[in-house]
């Protein structure tokens, strides 16, 4: 078994094929010590997986699978993955989430025309949210969808924003409680209770810490300055 | 009647945030929102209770007409039997 640091926690995984092999190698460890997270699926997954999607290579199994299973023990240390796109500018991290197929990437690829060297893409899929000395950070990990668009460092969250498609650009700030049952949809479900019990933790106390927008988007360098100047945490919260 | 077993609630504020576990999550997948009274509803259904408790309950907490608070018990178990949370 290999060690990997994800989220700030030492992985034990065993990848074989070239996805994971590939997109994990940046996250390998070099500390020592006992993993916290060890991920072993069961031994007859692909075989299950393929059952269900009979197109499901080998390797999409594993890299899913692997990546499911992270995201459940996750959990155990206090971080949730939430599917979305986050870029993250002058360091601060800004998710963005919704349904497949809205344009999650396609909107924070704008930001990386815009920003140049100033941004890049922390996870384009599925980054990692975790407390660290009681602030929320976004994190990459190996796990990053259809692209191998991740970095192995984490960021400040300066907002989540809910993603729709829009024929206009037009962002607002929404409530905890009106992005909780839309960010539920966009995390890990269907969870045994004492997993669901600290999803829904985890998922309250994140909704409470970050700034939350929601935004009609369209796919042009018009929406990144839009969101941009919503999210940007302005100068008065840093004093 | 009752809430099912399978469903946990959070408070956020003076609202709540219900979702399903195990089995159940996969009937229902989703997240129901409660506000104040919902929540108040929600808690006094974990217990196996009745109607006509729940309207008496209610009214003696918010101090409001009992026409109100049945309404309002009624809207609730409506919604929450629609989704198929309750169970005798």
């Amino acid at each position: 078994m290999a060690l990997y640091d994800l989220a700030g926690l030492l992985v034990e995984m065993s990848p074989r094929y070239p996805t994971l092999l590939t997109q994990a190698e940046p996250y390998r460890s070099e500390r020592d010590g006992k993993a916290q997270i060890t991920i072993t699926p069961p031994q007859d997954y692909v075989a299950q997986m393929q059952e269900n999607d009979p197109g499901l290579s080998e390797d999409q199994c594993e890299y899913l699978a692997f990546g499911s299973l992270f995201y459940r023990q996750l959990l155990r240390f206090g971080g949730m993955m939430l599917h979305s796109s986050a870029v993250v500018a002058d360091g601060r991290a800004y998710l963005f989430t919704a349904p497949p197929g809205t344009g999650k990437s396609t909107h924070t690829a704008l930001w990386l025309q815009k920003f140049g060297e100033r941004a890049y893409i922390l996870n384009d899929d599925k980054p990692a949210l975790r407390f660290a000395d009681g602030k929320l950070y976004a994190y990459g990990t190996p796990f990053s969808g259809k692209t191998d668009l991740s970095r192995n460092t984490c960021a400040p969250v300066a907002g989540i924003c809910i993603l729709e498609r829009g024929t206009v650009d037009c962002i607002a700030p929404i409530s905890a409680e009106q992005a909780l049952p839309l960010l539920y949809e966009q995390t890990v479900r269907i969870l045994p209770r004492t997993g669901a019990e600290l999803m829904l933790d985890i998922l309250v106390r994140t909704a409470q810490a970050a700034p939350l927008f929601r935004m009609q988007c369209t796919p042009t360098p018009t929406a990144v300055l839009i969101a941009y100047q919503a999210m940007c945490p302005k100068d008065k919260e840093k004093r | 009647m009752k809430i099912k077993n399978d469903f946990i609630l959070r408070k956020v504020g003076d609202t709540g945030a219900v979702v399903p576990v195990g089995q159940a999550s996969r009937e229902f997948d989703g997240m129901v929102t409660l506000n104040a009274t919902g929540v108040f509803l929600w808690e006094h259904l974990q217990k196996k209770t009745t109607r006509e408790a729940l309207i008496a309950a209610l009214t003696a907490e918010y101090e409001v007409d009992p026409q109100v608070a049945s309404a309002d018990v009624d809207a609730f178990l409506q919604n929450a039997k629609d989704a198929g949370l309750l169970v005798e």
